[in-house]
Parts: structure tokens; C-alpha cells; sequence
């Protein structure tokens, strides 16, 4: 037996004599870790399941992306969620027209962006620009084609582009060259032809084709938001004494983030802009840390004009993409807000909530409706036979359906439910119609007298000819259990109660989406989610050849009543008229069966937490938030 | 074999494999390339509800170049390839792997840069946990078989390799975080932050070591050199430790290679359930939003470090036991 030190000089002793290097890697893991700052604490710290997708409010579409945009950003206008109505944002007032074709809007004198540099006309002529050009691809661009000329300098736009792309160069200056002409002329098009006037810096006048009785809404949207250009493109100095519309255009080649591609004559946007430090704001709040999938933190804004009323100075937005473990985070005191509770045991916490065991659990009704879809197109594809063409058909169908089983039973989450496309109560002044409710007997009457009905006693329904009632199939989404479960439920009461034969079809999301647009299925379920406070917003589903009109339904009388609503100026009329045709679609055509209004389900202690708002439009506006102190109260109610 | 063909074999075979790699890496780009681009939809489109009319449908698919793929893949290609790099005046990124489609506010890079770490750290750290605990649970259990310790142990690794980690995962976060207080649920930065998860990641693995250790311990104490050693009258610690342990412990460094990429890799699950902002979502969440230049990002970066984690692994081999021979 040799000594130890032997033994470690010895060839077997070669793993000892590589300790050192092996208890390297454990050190360098804790310096890693260790250098690593944890987050600081916020005094309100929310959860979301995905992180921000952008932070340039022209391209938002996501809700989570709109509620930190209007926190950084502030439009002309805002939504009250206490009353629905409009307040002032960074406009003090507004005036329209009586044909309610201009509007004329006045902005405060003391807005200013977060450098200190005051917010003009012109930064938001200019961030509208941005959103109606093509270049930028904003998905809500068209919600603004209202505004004069809008349409029509995009679409020039568009076709510009499109030439470019197709024509010949004799050398690359000239390609940038022709890059540059094209862009300078758009933009001298946008000035000249789209109705958004810069009176002077503090007046602004938009001027419309069509009266939009929405449009505040519309101008309160996040994408509506105001951008300020020396940011967005990265100007070289920043100079902030001197508005940037007053100071001489830096070259293009100067600009960090904006390049004119010589190739495609695009505009290329680089986002790097919108990071904590870059990016300049006139919200509530600014960017003060961001990292990707972990945290997003807002601090007060100096500069904002009611920044004294914000009671809550920083606030954080963590990513937590586990349902279960945001559920347990919340459990832990580690979030305050948990927006969207998305485990199977929320139905069993909601159920406490009500037995008064807690009360950090809200049901809130959400501007959607959960509906499923009948293929009204004449055949299927491939020349199949399509009984759904037949409004008689879809009006059977739809009688068949027990809602209320469905929300009590399959979803347990006891949803408003729906015979109409509007959410109740989500639209101030409008009242939803009643559309066709359960009633079997008559479903089976109409199944009749669209000339189906049992005629050998199988139990299945046949058509003259003794051929039966095809297959149908019902197309569901695979990413949450609620669809196929509500699948399974509408199976079951179509086939005892019409004597059909439903065959379920589950695709993941993104094949199922393809199957809507080539108009590949017979049933489908569908979610829609209205964009502004207008009935219109859920109607234009119904339209002919509207771009979500995934049914194929077209009515030409449907289409009438609608453009007919749209030239109507007195607003109780109008909503009379879109009541007239939301009656008759869900009587008499139904080219979808509504089932529910969705709920959004989140988590705050309410006696810990205010100023979140439970309106259907879940526009939460995170500087009304307060928090108490945690000594305050304890988690769950006494009983 | 003398020393200097041992080394110079081991040089060339290092050589060789180092030029194989860009060419694996350009097979694995074009496969992952072309399924990524099957995938239907842009990355800006929504899962659900509404689409953008058409007009803004072709903005956006001309503003990702998505209505060219050989374009967009040839292109590409010289951003990750460093051609661009070389040809512009090396200036930016030597790979650019472009911006994030979908979080178009973060370049690929900067993505890789601030998660890959995390995965790595995550990945080593339970794998030397899986070590600590698999070796002591291998030995205590080989000392007395069929003792109750041996029992513990045995029950255990079978809980540790059968249990899916989204459930041990959830139990440790309800058990120490919600219920005793004494760790954070989910999320990073500090010690504090990386034990459960470690632990979750690492109990299968320290389970499969513990079994590995186990069997060898238990075959080595039967050996004639372990019999030898105790005639000598050496202590048992000696003898378990240095002559058995010894032994017992090569198939475990053989184990640990691919146990280490898989840590470093698999971690899906376990940074999914307790909010770890590693790398792992993104197989799943790129490939979802159809995010093409993350996809290829993640993938490419990952085909890298399996290669060189192989090729690392053949090297100890070979200096573990230069009877095995590498071609």
C-alpha cells in the first residue's frame, strides 16, 4: 500500500490530480449564478403567460402588449373603464362636425415626451403614418382606412413596392436612389391626399369617408399611440430644445434604426429602439428594465402630466409560462396580479370563492364570444355535398343545442350564455336581440322540413331519396381541453336529438386555422374577440367577403342592412338597425351558433389590490393601480 | 502505442471532427430550414380569433421575405455563416442569426446570449447533484443489499426515473415554496432560484447513477483485489472508497457524457414549471409561432454543442482508457 501522496503522482491517481480542474466547474456555476442580480422588487408585480411580443405600439395586437403600450404611450383619448366612456388623454378636448366627418381635436399644452420635449400634432401624424404604411405590416392598420385617403395611399404604396421589386436597375446607387424617391414620395402622398391635417402644433383635424361613430375608441387603442421619431429612428443627436419636425432631416444613413432596403425598397425597421434607456414615451410610465421571458419593469414618468396621482411608482411584469406554477406564485405572495388562471382546479377555486373560503379569484366576463361555425358555402370542397347550405339545417342544429348544460357541465364555469354575437352589456346603449334558444321539437320540425327525417326507423335521418344525412364533422382545437370537451357535449346533443352522426375532428391550432380559410370543415368551433365598442365589431363577421368570415356566409340583404347602419349619423338609430339584422341572423340565417360569452379568470386580493377594472373590455390601465400594505390583511377571508 | 501517436491521433481525430461540423451544421440548417418553412402561417399570425385582411397579410409576409424561401434561406445563410460579416468590413456580429420574427424587439443572438447560460448552468448543476446524490445512494445501498437502506434507496431511484419531472417538479414547489416559504416559486437570478429546479432536473439522472453505482459496487466488493485488500486488514472506508468506489465508478464517467448534454438540453419541462428563462421553450414556442430565425437559432446552436460535447466525451474516453480506439 503506498502513501497517499505516491498514489496521487502514480498513473491511478491521475483523477485526483485533476480535482482542482473539476472543482472548477462548480465554482465558475456560482459565480455565474451569483453575479446574476435577482429582480428588484416592485410595489405591484403581475404575471403574464407570454412575454411582450413588441414594444412599438403600431405593430401591437396582443392584449398583454396593449395594456404595457398604454402605460407607455398615451393616445389622444382613453377609455374609462369605470363608465365606458371617453376622457381626455393628450388631447384636453374635441369638436366634430355635425355629419360627423371631421374631428377636430385640441392637445394639452403641457404634454411631454419623457426626454422633456413637448408631445405636437405632427408626432402624431407622423406615428399614424407609420401605422398606414405597408412597410410597417401593423395588424390593425386597416381599422384606420376610414380616415380619408388612407386606403388608397397604402394601396399605392403597396403597388410601388410591388414595381420595385419587378424592376430592372443599372447599378446599385440608382436602386437606392429609386429606394429613396419612392419613400419621399409616399410620404409627400400621405401629407397631400389622407385626411390627417397638422393645423398647428397643438391642432389636429382627421377627416373621414364614412362617419365612424367608434372612432375615440379606435384613437384610445394602443396602436394608435403616439411614437416619437428621433427615438424610433435613432437620430443621431438629441438635441431636445428643438421640435424634431422643425430641424433638418438627419440623412438616411445616419438613422440607427430605419434603412431604405435597396433591395425590396422597403423600410426597414429595427427594433432595437424600444429598449429600457432608447425608448421615449408620453404614458404614465417608462421602460426601466426588460429581460426577454423574465421581467418587464415600469417606473413612474417624470414628465407625465398626472404622474402625482399614480399611487403605484414601479411596477413589474414577470413571464411565467406554467399555469400551475403561476397559480403557485400567487399561492407563494410573489405575484400580486395573475392575469388569465388557466388550471383545471380553477373551477374548484371558484366554487370556494362562492362558498366565501376565498376571495382572490375573479370571473370576469370578456368582450368574446364562444361560438361554433356551420360552412355555409354551397358545396364543400372538393363538389361535396354540404347540408349546411341550408339555413333550415343550421337553424335545427342550432335549437338542438342545450347551452346552459354546456356551461354548467362540460366548461363549469357557468358563462353568460348566448343566443347572439354581442356580448350583454359590453356595448353601452346597445341591447342584443334573442336568437334561437334549446328547443328540440321544433329543431326536429325543421330538420323535416328541410326535407330530412327518419323515413326507415334506423333512427337516422334520410332525405327523399332515402340517402342519409352525411357525416358531419366537427373541427375542435387541440390546445385546451374546453373545446374538445364542449365537442364531445354538442355530439352528443345533436345526435340524440336530430339523429345525425357527428364524427369529432381535433387539429392543433394552426392546422385548424388553415381548415377555416380553405373552408375545409363542416362544423368549427370559433372564439371572436371584438376590437372596439361597436356592434359592428362583431357583426362585419357576417359580411360577405370580410377577411374573418371563415363560414362563406353571404347575404346579400345582411350586407345591405349593414351599409345601410353605416351611413345612419344618429347613433339610437343606428344601434336600432344593427339589432334588426343581429335579430335576423341569429332567427332565421345563423351562419354561426353563439354558445357562451367567454370569461377571463384572474387573481388579486381585493383587499390588497385596487384599480383593476372588471369591465368586458379588460383595458386595464395599470397606473390606477394601488397597492395596500401587506401587513394589512391576510390571504383568505374568514368565512 | 507510444505517447506522441496516442497524442497526434488524438489531435487528428479533434481535426477531423471540427471540420465535419460546419458541414453538419449546414445539413441541419437546411432540414430545419425547410421543416420550419412547412409550417403554415406567418409568425405574426394569431393562434386565435381575428386575421388582418389580405392587403396587410402580404405586408407582412413581403416584410419577413416569407414570400421567397430561397431567398430568405440564401440570405440567411450568409448572415449565420459569417460570409456577411467577412464581405461587409466585419462589422456587427461575426454569426448573425437576425432578429427574433416574433419578439421582433430581440435579435436571436442577444436571445441565445441571455438564456443559453441559464440552460447551461441549470444543466450542470443538476447533473452535479445527480452525481453527489447517485453515488452516496449507490454505495449506501451496494454495503448491505436487501437492507432497508438498500430498500430506500432502491425505491427512490425507481420514483426518481419514473416520475416526470413536471410532477416532482410540482410537488417540491408546493412542499417547499407555497407550504414551508423557504424557497421562491420560479423564476431566476441567486441561488435561491436555481435549487428546486436542480433538483427536479437531477433526479433522474441521479436515480439512473445510483442504479449504475450499485451494480458495479456490488460486483467489485465481490473481486479479489476488494478481498485482498480487507486480509490487509485495511478500513472498510478504504476499501469502499478507493478500491471498489474506484472501480465501480467508470461506466458512470461513460454515463455522464451524454447525461450532461441531455441536462443541459432537456430541461423543457423543468424550466417550463418552475419560470427558468432558459433555452428550452423555445423548441416548443418557436417552433408553434413559426418564428423561423429562432427556431434555426436554438437548433444550430444546440446541434454545435452536441457535437463538441461528442467529441469531448470520445477524448476522455480515450484518455479514460487508451485501449479504446477512435476513428
Amino acid at each position: 500500500m503506498s502513501t497517499y501522496h505516491e498514489y496521487v503522482r502514480s498513473k491511478d491517481g491521475a483523477m485526483i490530480r485533476q480535482l482542482p480542474l473539476i472543482l472548477l466547474l462548480p465554482a465558475l456555476l456560482i459565480l455565474v449564478v451569483w453575479l446574476d442580480d435577482p429582480a428588484p422588487p416592485a410595489e405591484f408585480t403581475w404575471s403574464t403567460s407570454s412575454d411582450v411580443f413588441t414594444l412599438d405600439p403600431q405593430r401591437m395586437s396582443y392584449l398583454t402588449d396593449m395594456r404595457i403600450g398604454s402605460s407607455l404611450y398615451e393616445g389622444l383619448v382613453r377609455f374609462d373603464p369605470e363608465d365606458g366612456t371617453f376622457a381626455p388623454g393628450a388631447a384636453s378636448s374635441w369638436t366634430t362636425s355635425p355629419n360627423g366627418l371631421t374631428w377636430t381635436f385640441t392637445l394639452r399644452p403641457d404634454g411631454l415626451w419623457s426626454d422633456g420635449v413637448p408631445v405636437t400634432a405632427n408626432d402624431f401624424a407622423w406615428s399614424w403614418m407609420r401605422l398606414l404604411t405597408p412597410d410597417t405590416a401593423a395588424d390593425y392598420s386597416s381599422l384606420f382606412f376610414s380616415i380619408h385617403g388612407a386606403e388608397s395611399c397604402w394601396k399605392a404604396r403597396s403597388s410601388d413596392l410591388e414595381q420595385f421589386k419587378n424592376a430592372l436597375f443599372d447599378s446599385r446607387e440608382q436602386q437606392e436612389a429609386e429606394a429613396v424617391r419612392l419613400w419621399n414620395e409616399h410620404e409627400q402622398r400621405f401629407a397631400d391626399e389622407v385626411g390627417i391635417e397638422v393645423v398647428d402644433a397643438h391642432t389636429l383635424r382627421i377627416q373621414l369617408d364614412r362617419p365612424i361613430p367608434w372612432l375615440l375608441d379606435l384613437l384610445a387603442f394602443a396602436p394608435a399611440s403616439p411614437v416619437y421619431r428621433p427615438a424610433v429612428e435613432g437620430w443621431p443627436d438629441s438635441d431636445t430644445t428643438v421640435p424634431w419636425h422643425q430641424r433638418d432631416m438627419p440623412a438616411w444613413e445616419d438613422r440607427e434604426f430605419v434603412e431604405l432596403d435597396p433591395e425590396t425598397g422597403r423600410l426597414f425597421q429595427d427594433h432595437r429602439w424600444a429598449r429600457p434607456g432608447r425608448l421615449v414615451g408620453n404614458g404614465p410610465y417608462v421602460l426601466a428594465g426588460w429581460r426577454y421571458k423574465r421581467d418587464l419593469r415600469l417606473e413612474v414618468s417624470p414628465t407625465w402630466r398626472n404622474r402625482d396621482s399614480v399611487t403605484c411608482r414601479s411596477i413589474t411584469k414577470r413571464t411565467i409560462e406554467d399555469p400551475n406554477t403561476a397559480v403557485l406564485a400567487f399561492e407563494s405572495g410573489a405575484i400580486d396580479w395573475l392575469n388569465g388562471v388557466n388550471v383545471d382546479y380553477r373551477v374548484d377555486m371558484i366554487q370556494q370563492q362562492r362558498d366565501g373560503r376565498r376571495r382572490d379569484i375573479h370571473v370576469v366576463p370578456a368582450f368574446a364570444t364562444d361560438f361554433f361555425s356551420f360552412n355555409c358555402r354551397p358545396t364543400l370542397p372538393g363538389d361535396r355535398f354540404n347540408p349546411f347550405a341550408d339555413a333550415a339545417v343550421r337553424r335545427a342544429f342550432t335549437m338542438a343545442v342545450d347551452r346552459s348544460a354546456i356551461v354548467k357541465h362540460v366548461t363549469r364555469l357557468n358563462e353568460p350564455t348566448a343566443t347572439t354575437l354581442v356580448p350583454r352589456g359590453s356595448i353601452q346603449g346597445y341591447d342584443s336581440p334573442r336568437g334561437l334558444d334549446l328547443d328540440p321539437e321544433r329543431a326536429r320540425e325543421e330538420l323535416a322540413a328541410a326535407g330530412w327525417r327518419d323515413r326507415d326507423g334506423d333512427g337516422l335521418v334520410e332525405n327523399e331519396r332515402g340517402e342519409q344525412f352525411p357525416v358531419t364533422t366537427l373541427l375542435y382545437t387541440t390546445n385546451t381541453p374546453r373545446f374538445k370537451r364542449m365537442a364531445i357535449a354538442l355530439r352528443e346533443q345533436w345526435e340524440s336529438a336530430l339523429g345525425v352522426r357527428i364524427e369529432l375532428v381535433g387539429k392543433g391550432s394552426k392546422f385548424y386555422r388553415n381548415d377555416l380559410r380553405e373552408g375545409d370543415f363542416m362544423i368549427a368551433r370559433g372564439t371572436w374577440y371584438g376590437d372596439y365598442g361597436d356592434p359592428t365589431t362583431f357583426l362585419d363577421l357576417c359580411r360577405s367577403g370580410d377577411g374573418n368570415n371563415d363560414r362563406g356566409f353571404s347575404e346579400p340583404e345582411i350586407d345591405a342592412a349593414l351599409d345601410a347602419a353605416a351611413m345612419e349619423t344618429d347613433p339610437l338609430r343606428r344601434f336600432d338597425m344593427l339589432a334588426d339584422v343581429e335579430r335576423r341572423l341569429f332567427t332565421e340565417d345563423l351562419p354561426l351558433i353563439p354558445i357562451c360569452q367567454v370569461v377571463d379568470v384572474h387573481m388579486y386580493d381585493p383587499q390588497r389590490v385596487s384599480g383593476l377594472s372588471a369591465h368586458p373590455r379588460q383595458i386595464q390601465q395599470l397606473w390606477r393601480i394601488a397597492v395596500k400594505t401587506p401587513e394589512s390583511t391576510s390571504r383568505i377571508a374568514a368565512p | 502505442m507510444t505517447r506522441r501517436t496516442k497524442r497526434r491521433s488524438m489531435l487528428r481525430l479533434i481535426g477531423w471532427r471540427l471540420l465535419q461540423l460546419p458541414l453538419i451544421l449546414l445539413v441541419i440548417y437546411t432540414i430545419t430550414f425547410m421543416l420550419a418553412w412547412l409550417i403554415p402561417g406567418n409568425p405574426l399570425e394569431k393562434p386565435e380569433g381575428r386575421r388582418p385582411p389580405a392587403e396587410i397579410v402580404q405586408a407582412m409576409e413581403s416584410r419577413y421575405d416569407f414570400d421567397s424561401p430561397m431567398t430568405f434561406y440564401f440570405e440567411y445563410l450568409g448572415g449565420i455563416s459569417g460570409f456577411d460579416w467577412a464581405t461587409n468590413g466585419a462589422q456587427g456580429p461575426v454569426i448573425d442569426f437576425g432578429p427574433s420574427l416574433r419578439h421582433e424587439n430581440w435579435t436571436v443572438n442577444e436571445i441565445l446570449v441571455s438564456q443559453l447560460p441559464v440552460s447551461i448552468v441549470l444543466g450542470l448543476s443538476a447533473i452535479m447533484l445527480a452525481c453527489v446524490i447517485g453515488i452516496l445512494a449507490g454505495v449506501l445501498g451496494s454495503l448491505r443489499p436487501g437492507s432497508w437502506i438498500d430498500l430506500v434507496t432502491l425505491l427512490i431511484a425507481l420514483v426518481g426515473i419514473s416520475l416526470p419531472a413536471f410532477v416532482t417538479g410540482t410537488v417540491l414547489l408546493v412542499v417547499f415554496a407555497v407550504s414551508l416559504g423557504l424557497l421562491p416559486v420560479g423564476g431566476w437570478g441567486g441561488f435561491s432560484h436555481i435549487l428546486l429546479p436542480a433538483i427536479a432536473l437531477s433526479l433522474p439522472f441521479a436515480a439512473y447513477i445510483a442504479r449504475l453505482v450499485r451494480t458495479g459496487m456490488l460486483e467489485e466488493l465481490q473481486s479479489d483485489h476488494v478481498r485482498t485488500a480487507r486480509a490487509k486488514g485495511l478500513p472498510e472506508r478504504v476499501v469502499v472508497f478507493k478500491h471498489a468506489l474506484k472501480n465501480a465508478f467508470l461506466p458512470v464517467l461513460s454515463y455522464l457524457g451524454p447525461a450532461t448534454a441531455a441536462a443541459m438540453t432537456g430541461s423543457f419541462v423543468v424550466e417550463k414549471v418552475f419560470a427558468v428563462p432558459g433555452i428550452g421553450t423555445h423548441f416548443v414556442d418557436a417552433v408553434l409561432g413559426k418564428d423561423i430565425t429562432l427556431i434555426t437559432g436554438v437548433v444550430l446552436v444546440y446541434s454545435a454543442l452536441l457535437v463538441l460535447l461528442n467529441l469531448l466525451v470520445d477524448v476522455l474516453y480515450q484518455w479514460a482508457d487508451p485501449r479504446i480506439k477512435l476513428g
